[in-house]
């Protein structure tokens, strides 16, 4: 019978099982899979297997689907990985998530050569200075299109402040007295009007320029392009500032009573009130990258807030006495650095990673600074009568000596006090409200030079903007998930608390543990380490095969070496003695002798651990840890 | 002294003709897309509530039987062909596309039809208890198959090509693949030619005594045939030698089994202690997988086409949808007024699923709950692609696996699979118990899989 289902080749007998146990020496035979997988082509095994051979006709990829380049060379390969699915399955990931890195390095690199080219002022030597650069000469060197970024608005309404959509196509502004006017200041097209007759102390757009809310006397009070009062949000009690996080759809308001304010603009849901307990409060800023809310008090301190902690995340206490102005630096990964300035007359630069102190600090003339960060991370202070602007990287180059940062270029604007700073968002512009209405001054090299048309278009359609309006908020995400450290999400899930590694004598019946420890108590969890850096590489190159089979003998020993290291002599007389020696019984004999015993075995462990190159002393933690007894 | 101003030229951003599409521009600094990761998990868990959603699986019930269908057959080389069998003795032919009987055999059988299957051409084969097997020619008068009167629709009077007289009670039949044989399992396995009125061969263990409740032919290997029995048994036997090759022993019985059309050596087994199992038949002492979620005995199983998913019908009243490979969490299928589910079958393109209960009725589900039957556009196509994706890459996500994990169960289903989970916890209690204070526990705990098999002889 064996020799008839041999023949038939779908059953093999008994006796001739295949061989399942993994050999490393051995290299298996590449199937069809394997082919189809990295795409080159192999040899013939020697001995096809017949099933496989009997299958791959019906179950082999296609040569039209098979991918027609190798895999990169920064591809992992696993060949250390045993359980061949598992294996294939990592080896394709690796090399999609390779092929997409190189993907998107060709997309930069497009980006970079037939996008848009960033602005600048070059010096042609040392004795030139970007800061004696004046506006008019500015105007004259920039393009038709760009110096019409440059204007004054000459208005009477008391001290302006201005905000821009995300797309930098519109802008709002408020007066001290109550004037409020959305426009399109590229075409020059006025959305809305108001003279709203009372004290108005923020503007901010929403999700984008067909609504905007206004901090006015008692509450915060939202309209729609045309200037139509659609809600008063009574919940928001005498605000002084105004933030709108796009992505999560909150607006969020500080005030007179120091409460801050979120609402959801999706569902008017007022999502949480913090009490701040610091009193009265007009700064607020948020990081863009984050979604944390930055408040500047009275009392010099700066806080920072999510909606989902009732206390602020970290509190900061920045200058002596007030702090006038705030702002998180956009052009780098996470927010990392915020600057502050205070009535103190300091402008502070912060690593928000580390609090121990500014990064670098200096004075500013006048006192009662506002700063701004650009897109790009250009930095500008509006104190006393002028603004200065000061350019990466020297901003947040350590620094001990009290002194500004080389001046990039500065605007003398005579209408004191300068109130509301805004750059544009793609475009070398920073609006300056003060007290005679606002200008708009030309900063070369301030703004993005590469919009993407999916976040924000200063050149979208109205169909666009609808639909973009649509998905985002299909992508709202909830108030929730805001934290300082935003990437949590998708990250590792924290390890479980049934463990056999932190020494802890578990006891828990093998079966039911987490498969990881299962692995780790066996001997056999793969804990090698998916880098990114090029010392990772060994794997694919040359000696991979070799670097494969030491992974795989690790922590497997043969016959040989088992029966090298098994246990021998337990029953040596100083043993037995102890043995004999009841437990409950203090023998001073007997316990001088375990004493004894115990240290002479911490000394030859010890011994050991220094042979083989460790250090000593610190003992590393063991599966068998979980069977020892407590003392 | 050089300066250059940052400046876009409105020209270059808007369509250069009247209904050109408007031009976009991409930048993929993270930097420009803050929130990518929490975004795209919003996504991932509006694409899992989607699924969820639009998981309406049930399409059609196919009426016409007087009582419980027992047995199921699909016809080879067409999707719409299916015949099914019922305990008052009658066989009718569906179409699925049309949702209509083709073909009405009263009376077939006395008593119930216990075996379905499909011969060369238009001919279909039944077996019954009525110790009978019959030969039909299924073709109507619109088929242009002019032996038959010319009615159109179904017909009652229709008499049986052939009929091939046993000793005992049939329970099934299969056709081989390729040449006119077919084997029959009733106290034994029969071999027949369809030319000749006697089996031509006897198939039995030496030592059986068994009733064979189910027989099929390897799908590849053609001449391999499998049964299972009452007396717990699973036997492999060959045409060639026509003798017993190797008989399994489990610890419960099955009630239906299954070739892999993909793997020619895995079988799959329904069986009565509620779990499915499939078998590597080169390796016969431990299944490859075991399939637990039915909370009764599994009455009847088939393979996709594809050899991916197989469908199991149980006696809890449900239709579940598994994958190869994936021993728990399978897609259930129920409804109120469904019985104990008999058979259930794939239909030939994979997409749907048919299953016949007590409650007399055939029923169509899809095999992927969430489908969209009918036309979808390319835009549709991809972003349900987009969708898959993004599932598949955040099912790690608890939120998201949540939400697609969830199924409501009728309360009985719900409540047997609850009470099943705090005995068979309360017995892993007691024998972790056990283990630990007694010696019992010095020796390594027995694995699951190896206490299916009890015995395996050759």
């Amino acid at each position: 019978m064996d020799a008839l289902i041999a023949r038939a080749d779908a059953i093999q007998p008994l006796a001739k099982r295949r061989r399942t146990e993994y050999t490393p020496g051995r290299s298996s035979h590449p199937t069809s899979h394997e082919i189809s997988a990295n795409g080159s082509e192999t040899t013939k095994p020697a001995h096809p297997d017949p099933t496989a051979a009997s299958i791959s006709r019906n179950t082999a990829l296609p040569a039209s689907l098979r991918p027609t380049s190798p895999p990169p060379s920064s591809a992992h390969t696993h060949k250390h990985i045993k359980n061949k699915s598992l294996r294939l399955t990592l080896d394709r990931q690796s090399a999609h998530s390779a092929r997409t890195k190189e993907l998107i390095k060709d997309a930069e690199l497009l980006t970079s050569a037939l996008g848009a080219e960033h602005g600048r002022i070059e010096v042609d030597d040392e004795m030139e200075k970007t800061w004696r650069v004046g506006q008019k000469d500015i105007v004259s060197g920039a393009g038709q299109e760009a110096a019409k970024g440059r204007k004054e608005w000459v208005l009477d309404g008391g001290g302006y402040r201005a905000r821009y959509t995300r797309n930098g196509r519109h802008l709002a502004i408020v007066g001290k007295t109550g004037h409020v006017a959305t426009f399109d200041w590229q075409s020059g097209t006025m959305h809305a009007e108001l003279q709203l007759r009372e004290t108005c102390q923020d503007i901010t757009f929403l999700h984008d320029h067909s609504h905007f809310a206004v901090a006015q006397n008692k509450y915060v009070f939202i309209y729609d392009q045309d200037g139509v009062e659609l809600h008063r949000l009574s919940a928001h009690v005498e605000p002084t500032r105004l933030e709108f996080l796009p992505y999560h759809w909150l607006l969020a308001s500080i005030g007179r009573p120091g409460f801050l304010k979120y609402t959801d603009t999706s569902t008017g849901q007022l999502v949480t009130s913090h009490r701040t307990k610091l009193g009265s409060c007009s700064t607020l800023a948020q990081n863009p990258h984050t979604a944390v809310l930055y408040l500047g008090h009275q009392n010099g301190q700066v806080t920072l807030w999510t909606p989902n902690l009732p206390h602020p995340a970290v509190r900061l206490l920045a200058h002596m006495g007030g702090v006038t102005g705030l702002s998180v630096d956009p052009s780098e990964e996470g927010g990392r650095y915020m600057a502050t300035s205070g009535v103190d007359g300091r402008v502070k630069v912060w690593d928000c990673r580390n609090w121990k102190g500014a990064v670098r600090e200096w004075g500013a003339r006048g006192g009662g600074a506002e700063v701004e960060w650009s897109q790009r991370g250009s930095l500008a202070v509006a104190s006393g009568g002028s603004v200065n602007i000061y350019n990466p990287p020297t901003i947040h180059a350590p620094h001990t000596a009290h002194s500004p940062p080389p001046l990039y270029m500065t605007h003398p604007i005579p209408h004191r006090p300068l109130s509301g700073l805004r750059f544009c968002p793609f475009q070398d512009i920073l609006t300056v409200g003060h007290a005679k209405g606002l200008s708009s001054i030309l900063v070369p090299g301030s703004g993005e030079p590469n919009f993407d048309s999916s976040e924000a278009d200063p050149f979208e359609t109205r169909k666009a903007r609808r639909e973009r309006e649509v998905r985002g908020l299909l992508d709202k995400i909830q108030p929730d998930m805001i934290s300082l450290d935003p990437s949590f999400i998708g990250s590792l899930a924290p390890p479980p608390k049934l463990t056999t590694t932190d020494g802890q004598p578990a006891d828990i019946p093998f079966a039911r543990l987490p498969r990881m420890e299962r692995l780790k108590v066996q001997g056999k969890a793969d804990e090698t380490e998916e880098n990114d850096d090029d010392d990772h590489h060994h794997y694919n190159d040359g000696g991979g095969d070799d670097d494969g089979a030491e992974a795989a003998k690790g922590p497997r020993k043969t016959k040989e070496e088992k029966e090298k290291t098994k246990m021998r002599g337990k029953g040596k007389s100083m043993k037995r003695f102890l043995r004999k020696k009841r437990k409950n019984v203090i023998d001073p004999a007997a316990v001088a002798i375990r004493a004894k015993l115990d240290k002479q075995r911490e000394e030859r462990r010890k011994a050991k651990e220094v042979q083989m190159g460790g250090d000593e002393g610190v003992r590393k933690p063991s599966a068998l840890d979980r069977f020892k007894r407590k003392t | 002294m050089k300066i250059s101003v940052l400046q876009h030229a409105p020209s270059a951003h808007l369509p250069a003709r009247r209904g050109d599409p408007t031009p976009t521009s991409r930048n993929l600094d993270p930097k420009m897309h803050p929130f990518a990761r929490a975004r795209e998990r919003i996504r991932a868990l509006n694409a899992t509530k989607m699924e969820r959603m639009f998981s309406k699986p049930f399409v059609a019930s196919l009426d016409g039987h007087i009582d419980a269908v027992e047995v199921l057959a699909r016809k080879p080389g067409s999707l719409t062909a299916v015949a099914s069998g019922s305990w008052d003795g009658g066989i009718l032919l569906h179409d699925l596309a049309e949702r209509v009987q083709v073909l009405r055999l009263q009376g077939a059988h006395k008593g119930k039809v216990s075996g379905l299957c499909f011969s060369e051409g238009d001919r279909l084969l039944s077996c019954g208890v009525d110790r009978n097997v019959k030969l039909w020619d299924t073709r109507t008068s619109s088929d242009g198959g002019g032996s038959r009167e010319g009615e159109a629709g179904p017909s009652e009077e229709r008499k049986p090509l052939n009929v091939f007289a046993g000793k005992f009670a049939f329970n099934s039949i299969d056709h081989h693949r390729s040449e006119p044989r077919f084997a029959t399992a009733s106290n034994l396995v029969q071999l027949w030619d369809e030319t000749k009125n006697t089996p031509i061969s006897n198939l039995t263990f030496p030592t059986s005594t068994e009733t064979v409740t189910s027989v099929r032919f390897n799908l590849s290997e053609s001449s391999v045939l499998a049964s299972i029995g009452s007396d717990r048994t699973f036997t492999l036997y060959d045409i060639r030698t026509g003798k017993a090759e190797r008989r399994v022993v489990m610890q419960m019985r099955s009630n239906a089994l299954n070739w892999s059309p993909i793997f020619p050596t895995t079988i799959l087994l329904a069986s009565e202690d509620h779990n499915l199992y499939t078998f590597d038949i080169r390796q016969l002492s431990t299944p490859t997988q075991i399939y637990k979620a039915h909370v009764a005995a599994v009455m009847s199983c088939d393979w996709s086409p594809t050899g991916t998913e197989f469908v199991s019908g149980g006696w809890d009243r449900t239709v579940r949808i598994w994958k190869e490979g994936v021993g728990r969490a399978p897609e259930v299928y129920h409804t109120k007024r469904m019985q104990r589910v008999t058979s259930s079958i794939y239909t030939a393109d994979a997409r749907f699923v048919l299953s016949g209960s007590d409650d007399g009725n055939v029923r169509l589900w899809k095999a992927r709950a969430s489908d969209k039957l009918g036309v979808v556009n390319t835009r549709e196509k991809a972003a349900m692609e987009y969708r898959d994706s993004l599932k598949q890459r955040w099912n790690m996500d608890a939120e998201i696996g949540r939400v697609s994990r969830s199924r409501r169960l009728p309360q009985p289903v719900h409540k047997a699979a609850k009470l099943k989970h705090t005995m068979l916890e309360a017995r892993r209690v007691k024998e972790e118990r056990r283990r630990k204070h007694t010696r019992a526990g010095e020796s390594k705990p027995k694995a699951e899989r190896k206490k299916i098999v009890l015995a395996e002889q050759s």
